[in-house]
């Protein structure tokens, strides 16, 4: 439909003074808030994400496309409550860790995770291992994700991860680390179930170990 | 001498210690700050001035907030202090009242520098963050001003004419002084490539640094230019090459930057080299021997026939055990000789 690829358009040209009236547009024709979501928005963050990932866009294109898609979810969003019919890819749980207070890579993330479906639970920066450990006991997301930007600060993805396993929260989670010093190897080392490069490749790697996760 | 390509008898150093690394070496050898340095192997002196200046070397307790005559907020963690509220809240500079670049007492720690070193070192003054860091990390916040580049432009512009007018004011005084290299720069690149698009940086930044560029070198023709960043900005070099740069830094080995002898083989003729050793993983991680190894392979890439100076990839930050320091020390001590021998 017309209406979609427009919306999707412009999120990827990030025409965020174009979107309300999309949005509202599709609203009017009788096409459901779930759908605009789907076939609107998730398809362009999706192309976004592919641009970014193939170096085409950088951060900041990423971040005024985001900025649409918000602007549009925010329209959208209250129209849900209630909707039994939205797709639920998972919840996804982000944070910086313990000690550093950069942002940026976290809420790339966050934007790329919420374009492709996920419910996505923000708590912050400079986050102590305790309270990732009580905010998983309490919101029970899918997946979580550990951001930190400093070799002096990946330490605490480490400590993050041991507090999980002491409170017995570990296995409940898909554990995802991120960050400039942060790779596969010490993925591995430090017991992550990923690690991914950027926000782009984060989604894949999200949906993916999702796909492989035994179901309960 | 090294960076205008001739081999020297020694590969210079240059290695930067972080706050609180360096008052641990100096409980040790009862000497502190550029004397410090010096005492270990350092062939120059830097001062920092301008926005950077002060955050970057100011330890203040876990949680302790100051706030930078920039209006700029920050807050002590681990040992440095980060940036956590920026004072152009709105896209509008019209309120904004920019530091004067011209009284005198900011050249007081240079004139001081210049005094007690210049007879036998080299002095660098540093003005990163000088364009794009200092809007997004400092005056604006990140996000903010990554999408001004895009939404706002026309402020985007204000901003970076705002920091080109006092850093071409304040640069040139410091070369009055008679230093003998200037820096300039911002963090525009991560692990795998340029944070901005190479296109947007030519069109908003290059131009800028011209007319910076133009002014130091009227002021003293031989001053040598050293450009900043982090991260793998190997995209933007053929411009910094066009606009006279003579020095790059820090080579971080990441992205396409890892293969140090391709980038040395490409532009090792135009320009100088600063940095290349892995400060992320290698540093904090590795072991003492393992440190050694890659000390050698720096060398090995980066310093034929001169044009390279050595330090690691970034500062020796808190995380790094003394025993590399000392690996690393030791290492550059027993190589850095020309002509370059390793074994």
């Amino acid at each position: 439909m017309e209406i979609f690829e427009q919306i999707s358009n412009a999120v990827i040209e990030g025409e965020f003074g174009e979107i309300t009236d999309l949005v509202q547009s599709a609203l009017d024709q009788g096409i459901g808030a779930n759908e605009v979501i789907r076939e609107g928005l998730s398809k362009g963050m999706t192309e976004v994400g592919r641009r970014f990932r193939e170096g085409e866009y950088f951060m900041p294109e990423v971040l005024v496309s985001a900025k649409t898609m918000n602007t549009a979810l925010s329209i959208l969003k209250p129209l849900l409550v209630g909707d039994t019919t939205q797709e639920n890819v998972g919840t996804f749980l982000i944070g910086t860790v313990k000690g550093d207070v950069h942002d940026i890579g976290k809420n790339m993330v966050s934007m790329m995770m919420e374009g492709a479906g996920f419910r996505v639970i923000d708590i912050g920066v400079d986050v102590k291992p305790e309270v990732f450990v009580k905010e998983i006991t309490e919101k029970q997301p899918d997946v979580v994700g550990l951001s930190a930007l400093l070799s002096t600060t990946m330490i605490s993805q480490k400590e993050t991860i041991e507090a999980l396993k002491e409170a017995g929260v570990r296995d409940r989670v898909i554990v995802l680390v991120g960050g400039a010093p942060v790779d596969q190897n010490w993925a591995n080392t430090i017991g992550a179930d990923g690690y991914a490069p950027n926000a782009s490749v984060a989604v894949e790697k999200a949906k993916e170990l999702l796909q492989r996760r035994p179901h309960s | 001498m090294a960076i205008k390509h001739q081999q020297p008898d020694l590969v210079p150093l240059f290695i930067r210690y972080v706050g609180a690394v360096s008052s641990k070496l100096s409980r040790i050898h009862g000497i502190a700050g550029r004397d410090l340095e010096i005492k270990l192997g350092n062939d120059g002196v830097i001062v920092q001035i301008g926005i950077n200046a002060e955050y970057s070397h100011k330890v203040v307790p876990d949680g302790e907030r100051w706030t930078s005559e920039w209006g700029v907020t920050y807050e002590g963690m681990r040992g440095i202090s980060q940036p956590v509220d920026h004072p152009l809240k709105e896209p509008d500079v019209s309120g904004y009242i920019w530091p004067d670049p011209h009284k005198p007492e900011r050249m007081a720690e240079i004139k001081q520098a210049m005094a007690r070193y210049h007879s036998d070192y080299a002095v660098m003054v540093d003005l990163s963050c000088t364009f794009l860091e200092a809007g997004y990390a400092h005056l604006r916040g990140m996000e903010k001003f990554m999408m001004d580049l895009h939404l706002s432009r026309d402020f985007a512009c204000q901003v970076l004419d705002g920091l080109n007018t006092y850093y071409t004011a304040l640069g040139v005084h410091a070369i009055e002084q008679g230093i003998d290299i200037i820096r300039i720069g911002d963090d525009i690149a991560g692990q795998n490539g340029m944070l901005v698009p190479p296109k947007l940086w030519r069109e908003l930044v290059k131009p800028r640094m011209e007319s910076m560029i133009h002014a130091f070198r009227k002021a003293n023709p031989n001053i040598i230019v050293k450009y900043h960043s982090c991260g793998d900005f190997s995209a933007i070099i053929p411009d910094l090459i066009d606009l006279g740069v003579d020095f790059i830094g820090t080579m971080q080995p990441c992205g396409q930057q890892v293969d140090m002898a391709a980038i040395k083989a490409k532009y090792g003729d135009k320009l100088a080299f600063l940095g290349g050793l892995d400060t992320q993983q290698l540093l904090p991680n590795g072991s003492p021997e393992e440190v050694r190894e890659a000390v050698k392979d720096v060398l090995r890439s980066y310093a034929p026939g001169g044009g390279y100076v050595f330090m690691p990839g970034h500062y020796v930050n808190l995380d790094v055990p003394l025993e590399n320091v000392w690996a690393l020390l030791s290492a550059v001590h027993d190589y850095r000789r020309y002509p370059l021998n390793f074994d």
